[in-house]
């Protein structure tokens, strides 16, 4: 099966440990990623705030050249989700003059929930390599990847279950908590600092009430979020880790090298050694 | 005999027993734009306060979100265009997931921010209006957006030098960027799309 891959800026730049982790988890899965050719920024929340003509049009190149491929597109990131989403809704409603020929046919997944569908379970079972026996991880899915749940389509959006779905299928225990889907502070830390501060430290805090022992998430720019404001004192260090991280230590068991983790601010070297992940 | 009851503000005038019906004091033709370019329907808020609970940064806003949506109806634009709140909130679409009467709270006040980059009103958050901007800037340069570069040019900004420079982050941003350029999360040399022409087109709408 092949899909139509939207990669998303940040998967370039900062996050591209992700893009590397999600290289390595599919070429194990029956599943081919066909990266979307020149595809462009979806405009992320600048474009939407500044106008809303300019959210939804961006991202229509790359829908469009996803239909000429005739492949259903997969973005790992949520915030490129969420546009593409949004964009391809308000194109079917036809008031929009779009420069390219979008019909809005294509599907549009979130990588985590391509992943939590039972029959990429049952794969991801089969390929375990490692159990992550007794890692305890809390899973953090952030706002825009399951609100507004009438454009994500996400009914559990109070309680989402595809990254918890994927951690116990790579024999983590995946632990319950209240704040799954509380914002982080997204792009605010560049004006606010203050605003972001708190809530992501409250994010930190609270995973650490659960006993949380790393979070996972989704999302490029929660992870550098939660990642670095860990460097600020008397925060409690525990790894956020992208879940295609712990998807390639799972499945690569002994050959997945401490240095694949390496870009981490906070780091995760001491947890994973302790449960005798990596050497 | 009872004595008449004085007239009071509870009671209700005859005219709203008819068709709802609300009207702004300045008129409501602000509020009849605002809905017919969101799509959101404002007048159906009973100001519950919903999303000002639901919301995480409403702490920080000087007029919360059920408050914005009072304001549309009532047509205080000018106000609306100088609150901090259009420039804090995260769109994290918290308010409208819970708003029990479907207002599309998050559109709403991301309208009045299209709507304040096309004023005149200056943005109470000067730094997080510059980086919309700076970010949309970016986007047309290349078609991808570029971290390294962004901040670059963000910081390039005479306002925002000024800022960072008086508050100190600026130091703190250099040390943080050459840890993140060390650990590898920095790309120095941007990927340049083709059919930039349209690109650039739909970034002047
Ligand atoms: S939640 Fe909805 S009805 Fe309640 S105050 Fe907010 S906008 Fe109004
Ligand atoms: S979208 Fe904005 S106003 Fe609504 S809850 Fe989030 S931060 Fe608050």
């Amino acid at each position: 099966m092949n899909l139509a891959f939207y990669p998303g800026c940040s998967l370039e730049g900062m996050a591209n440990d992700y893009e590397r982790s999600i290289t390595a988890v599919f070429d194990k899965l029956d599943v081919k990623l066909v990266e979307i050719d020149d595809w462009t920024c979806c405009g992320a929340t600048a474009a939407h705030s500044l106008s809303e003509t300019m959210a939804v049009l961006l991202p229509a190149k790359n829908l469009a050249a996803a239909e000429k491929m005739g492949l259903d597109i997969v973005s790992p990131c949520a915030n490129c989700f969420n546009r593409l989403t949004y964009s391809r809704k308000m194109i079917l409603k036809n008031i929009y003059d779009v420069p390219w020929k979008v019909t809005g046919k294509t599907k549009i997944y979130d990588m985590t929930r391509f992943l939590a569908q039972p029959h990429m379970i049952d794969q991801i079972k089969q390929k375990v390599l490692m159990p992550l026996e007794g890692l305890r991880l809390v899973s953090y899915y952030g706002c825009q990847m399951v609100r507004p749940p009438k454009i994500t389509g996400f009914t559990d959006y109070e309680n989402p279950q595809t990254l918890d779905k994927i951690a116990v299928a790579l024999g983590a225990i995946s632990l319950d908590w209240s704040y799954k889907a509380t914002c982080c502070g997204a792009s605010i830390g560049i004006g606010r600092r203050d605003i972001q501060f708190n809530l992501s430290t409250r994010l930190i805090k609270k995973a650490h009430q659960a006993g949380a022992e790393a979070i996972i998430v989704s999302c490029p720019l929660c992870q550098s979020n939660l990642d670095m404001v860990q460097n600020e004192k008397g925060m409690p260090k525990i790894p956020v880790f992208y879940f295609t991280e712990m998807m390639r230590l799972a499945f690569e068991g002994e050959k997945c090298s401490i240095q694949n983790f390496r870009m981490h601010l906070t780091d995760p070297g001491r947890l994973l050694r302790e449960k005798g992940l990596v050497k | 005999m009872k004595p008449a009851r004085e007239k009071t503000d509870l009671d209700v005038p005859d005219q709203l027993s008819g068709p709802r019906r609300i009207i702004g004091d300045r008129g409501d033709h602000f509020l009849r734009k605002v809905e017919g370019e969101t799509g959101a329907d404002i007048s159906a808020c009973y100001q519950c306060e919903r999303c000002t609970n639901a919301c995480p940064v409403s702490a920080y806003m000087d007029v919360n979100p059920h408050q914005v949506i009072r304001y549309v109806q009532l047509g205080w634009r000018e106000e609306l265009l100088r609150t901090t709140t259009i420039w804090v909130c995260l769109s994290c679409e918290m308010c409208t997931t819970y708003c029990p009467n479907n207002v599309d709270v998050a559109k709403t006040i991301n309208h009045l921010r299209n709507m304040a980059f096309l004023s005149k009103v200056v943005p109470a958050e000067k730094i997080l209006a510059v980086f919309h901007k700076t970010f949309v800037n970016e986007l047309q340069r290349f078609g991808r957006v570029n971290e390294f570069w962004l901040m670059g040019s963000l910081n390039r900004h005479p306002d925002v030098l000024k800022e960072k420079i008086k508050t100190g982050a600026l130091k703190e941003e250099l040390v943080l960027g050459f840890e993140m350029f060390r650990k590898g999360k920095l790309k120095l040399l941007p990927h340049r799309c083709n059919e930039m022409k349209k690109i650039r087109e739909i970034c002047r709408k």
